[in-house]
């Protein structure tokens, strides 16, 4: 084989050939090319984003554990943490959606119990195209049933979600799962760098087989006609084997019995094994005819890249191996030991008694290609002096707002989210039904929110306000129902990053989400990049999602999500003046929604600290922020519990369409003239409340002419998605 | 009376954490049986089969399970009057080890079902205090959920009382005669697929599911 379909083969550019010579002193040989492929993979190395990704607002007082590790890990105060993370599985799930989507959800499970965490919750994060397109209601059923499918076997509820829909994604859909772990008060936190020349270095789990070889390169490359071939790249899955995984390595854990432990995830046994010698600045000797595998045949090429499900790597003193073994035989599991850790910083790869490679980790981790890839600044070409007046008919407003209801942007989740298993624990205080999703932590009994963000409408309307927007109002959506959000993580999903339009988008959003994070002291305290979301040329929105934790000290004075008793007031709280023609701009005109005025993020960031106090006091019944298809289709989505809704604010059917940045709903005991006395000086210019009118009735009545029957919304809303999807 | 109550585990139980909590919560002692080890039946007052994936589901839910060495002295326990709950993989590693009639197959939407789920008591179980209760809902949340049994069988267990829990409202899986819960001939052993276990708390949505296990 000559260089260039070497290069084409391990998907390695000229420029990295030349700088590997260099690292090197030489050309590579043998098994360095697989090595250098894999770790050097935009998957593995971030080679297109490091630069940017930096600029993250990352530390806080609570942060005990940023990026660099397994997963993030917060302190939640009385002795309790938590550990999170998402990723995306898009490669994968569009190949083969069922495993893609199941592998996802076990491959951050790992991330999570790797830290000695306990997981307590799932969510998950979707993109799919438009139903009609090609493939695309068999992607939907694949992906929703192998999130179940794992989760739902493992025993970590799914307890919330989100799911979008949009003709960009047709092609390369998203596939993002985020994991919450626990810790008590006496569980170690558990780190991932190699330590003590002599500990042996154990593999446990699952047998290594030939899934998977080659994953992390094709995650980093754009799909071609010929994806279909890419089938044998994508791993499976085995959720019972996670299982005793979990529950033995936690153990293991607390016997105090690992120094160090780290997932065979991208890249398998190669990243694992760099990456753990690497952090902990020493050497390893690995004998690979001593990994446990499935297929006599497999060669240490494929043992190094194969990505095999479920399989660990740790490094244990050697006084303890026997306890250690003992502990995963009760599980039913194998631990091998494949290795040994030494202090000269090289790792020996060995097969049958040959040396095979000899190599400093640090070459293939610390030195990978960084490149700042070229962008320009960011101009909001959407952004206009003002809005054009939209004139609407009441009778085409009240027809807009079942038609939203009813479609697949509007719908009800309930066919995604009663196929998981939200309640498995026993700790679901909030399921995927609420707003924002809640868990009881053991041992102090305070309500932990979990709320996901970025809406692919508002990136496609404008790349940095989609940023700021994707921390905010799931901040804003935590703080109405009461919680202080802590910390986020973020799974930023974009196209080719060697165009420079998409590189623009790249920046403009994480400049935008990091300056928000800094705002409201969420720190981003884990996450992953996925670039090449593109088919043919086409690449997705760019889609840059989060996980926002927030906490609250007790589960008292919850408000619900929809109107909970009659006769309470409604009240409007608009922060500044967004406007924007929102989703209704997309689905009901045909256009990206342009938007007018400027996000005062510093100013919002006071206004959630002073919602969070007015709704933590005894007087609000229930709270929602104004989203998608603007105030209208929230005031109905607050009806769907029974109660009805009457307006007492005169205004225009397009002023009861309207969405703007931000809006929240309260139904209180208290009128607006009391909310209103509550704000503090510095807000009174920023919070505008206003009285929207009374709860009850069994019908939506805005005026006299828009008038909705409670049963028409719910009929609409609960039979949109079987109208989209025959399944 | 404060009972002590065996909790069983399985490789891959994954509700064992949540009903050992139950059991505290109710006022119990909860004592682990570990599925490859025995078990004296004078050592417990009860015993709760568990709900969640035992073995992956694999083979059948609750097969394998339902031969593990602990079993053996379940079932002689069975023989001997002990009350024995089973709760969703629960129920399923009951029948399958033949301590129930009838079986659980796959839901007839062929899709798992998470939701809360309306009940009806239609025989109370003298064991498990659920007789407070003649209405009430529990979440559901399984893939093989639909209880099966020839008409014959029944015929039989309607007419012995052996019903515990019907759905009420609709019907999650497609269950013969909308079953959610059955008991044995003797009635000390019951089971049902919805999960009491989830329903303990007021922030749970509901804490009715703590009758059923005798709160003291």
């Amino acid at each position: 084989m000559n260089r260039e379909q070497k290069l084409k083969i391990y998907r390695l550019s000229e420029s990295e050939f030349d700088k590997i010579c260099e690292v090197l002193g030489r050309e590579p040989e043998g098994l360095e090319w697989a090595l250098f492929s894999a770790l050097w993979s935009e998957h593995c190395s971030y080679k297109s984003s490091k630069v940017h990704l930096k600029k993250f607002y990352s530390q806080s007082k609570r942060v005990l554990q940023g990026f660099g590790e397994n997963a993030g890990v917060i302190d939640l105060g009385q002795g309790e943490k938590v550990a999170f993370k998402m990723e995306s599985h898009n490669h994968p799930s569009y190949i083969e959606p069922y495993q893609g989507a199941a592998t996802g959800v076990g491959g951050i499970l790992r991330d999570i119990f790797t830290m000695g965490a306990r997981p307590i919750a799932l969510a998950n994060y979707l993109c799919f195209g438009r139903p009609d397109a090609p493939r695309m209601a068999h992607l939907v059923d694949g992906v929703v049933g192998g999130i179940g499918g794992y989760g739902n076997c493992v025993g970590g509820p799914t307890i919330t979600g989100q799911t979008e829909f949009h003709s960009s994604y047709d092609g390369n859909i998203l596939v993002n799962a985020l994991a919450v772990g626990y810790f008590g008060e006496k569980d170690p936190v558990v780190t991932s760098g190699a330590k003590g020349a002599g500990n042996y270095v154990v593999y446990v789990g699952a047998k290594t087989g030939r899934d998977g070889v080659h994953g992390a390169s094709m995650a980093s490359e754009s799909f071609d006609e010929d994806s279909e071939s890419k089938k044998p790249t994508v791993q499976i899955g085995d959720p019972f084997f996670e299982k005793l995984l979990i529950e033995s390595c936690l153990e293991v854990m607390k016997k105090d019995l690992v120094v160090s432990i780290q997932d065979m995830g991208a890249a398998g046994l190669t990243s694992s094994s760099f990456e753990m010698a690497s952090k902990g600045g020493v050497g390893f000797n690995i004998d690979l005819s001593k990994v446990p595998v499935r297929d006599s045949a497999i060669n240490p090429e494929e043992i190094l890249l194969s990505e095999s499900q479920e399989r660990m790597l740790l490094i244990c003193e050697p006084a303890k191996f026997e306890e250690l073994k003992a502990e995963f035989e009760k599980w039913d599991l194998d631990a091998a030991v494949v290795g040994e850790v030494k202090t000269e910083k090289t790792v020996e790869l060995h097969w049958k008694g040959e040396k095979l490679v000899e190599i400093d980790p640090d070459v293939l981790t610390e030195n990978a290609p960084q490149y700042n890839r070229p962008y320009e600044s960011w101009t909001s070409p959407r952004k206009v002096n003002q809005l054009e007046p939209i004139s609407l008919t009441a009778s085409l407003a009240e027809e807009r707002i079942l038609s939203a209801l009813g479609s697949v942007e509007g719908c009800s989740r309930e066919w995604v989210y009663q196929q998981y298993d939200q309640r498995v624990g026993a700790s679901t205080a909030a399921d995927a039904s609420e707003g924002v999703a809640s868990v009881i932590l053991p041992e102090s009994g305070r309500p932990l929110g979990l709320v996901l963000g970025c809406r692919p409408y508002i990136m496609r309307m404008d790349s940095s306000v989609g940023g700021t927007d994707a921390l905010i109002y799931p901040a804003l959506e935590l703080s109405a129902k009461g919680f202080e959000p802590l910390a986020i993580t973020d799974c930023l999903n974009f196209g080719n990053p060697e165009k420079p339009e998409l590189m623009t988008e790249f920046v403009a959003s994480v400049e935008s989400l990091s300056a928000a994070c800094k705002e409201f002291d969420t720190p981003v305290i884990s996450g992953n990049v996925s670039l090449y979301n593109e088919t043919m040329d086409k690449n997705v929105t760019s889609t840059p999602s989060t996980g926002v934790v927030g906490l609250r000290d007790s589960w008292k004075f919850m408000p619900h999500s929809s109107f909970h008793s009659a006769g309470s007031h409604v009240v409007s709280l608009k922060f500044g003046d967004f406007k924007l023609g929102g989703l209704g701009s997309e689905v009901f005109e045909g256009k990206v929604s342009q938007f007018s005025g400027e996000l005062n993020v510093p100013m919002l960031a006071k206004a959630a600290v002073w919602l969070r106090q007015v709704v933590c006091e005894d007087k609000i019944y229930s709270s929602r922020l104004v989203g998608k298809f603007g105030l209208g289709y929230t005031l109905a989505r607050m009806c769907l519990g029974g109660q009805g809704f009457e307006a007492s604010a005169e205004m225009s059917p397009a002023d009861w369409m309207a969405e703007n940045l931000y809006q929240v709903i309260l139904e209180s005991s208290e009128t607006a003239d009391e909310i209103a006395s509550k704000l503090p000086d510095d807000l009174k210019d920023f919070v505008e409340v206003s009285a929207l009118g009374k709860s009850g009735g069994s019908n939506l009545k805005l005026s006299n002419d828009i008038n909705i029957s409670i049963e028409a919304l719910k009929s609409k809303y609960h039979s949109g998605w079987s109208e989209h999807f025959a399944n | 009376m404060s009972m002590r109550i065996g909790v069983v585990r399985f490789l891959g139980t994954n509700c064992d954490r949540d009903i050992y909590k139950a059991v505290e919560w109710a006022g119990h002692k909860p004592h682990w049986l570990w599925y490859a080890d025995h078990f004296d039946s004078n050592d417990v007052d009860a015993v709760i089969v568990p709900g969640g994936f035992s073995y992956g589901d694999y083979l059948r839910s609750g097969a394998l399970a339902a031969k593990a060495p602990v079993m053996s002295d379940l079932v002689k326990a069975a023989d001997k009057g002990l009350p024995i709950l089973g709760i969703c993989n629960g129920f399923q590693i009951l029948c399958e080890a033949g301590l129930l009639p009838g079986a659980l197959v796959k839901n007839e939407g062929l899709k798992f079902v998470d939701r809360w789920q309306a009940l009806k008591l239609e025989n109370s179980c003298e064991h498990w205090g659920a007789d407070k209760l003649q209405q009430t809902q529990f979440p559901v949340a399984h893939g093989d959920g639909r209880f099966v049994i020839d008409d014959e069988g029944l015929k039989q267990i309607q007419d012995d009382g052996q019903v515990w829990w019907t759905y009420q409202e609709g019907n999650p899986n497609g269950s013969v005669a909308d079953i959610a819960g059955v008991m044995n001939k003797k009635k000390n052993v019951a089971a049902l697929m919805p999960h009491p276990e989830r329903a303990m708390a007021a922030w749970m949505g509901s804490d009715e599911g703590l009758q059923v296990f005798n709160p003291q």
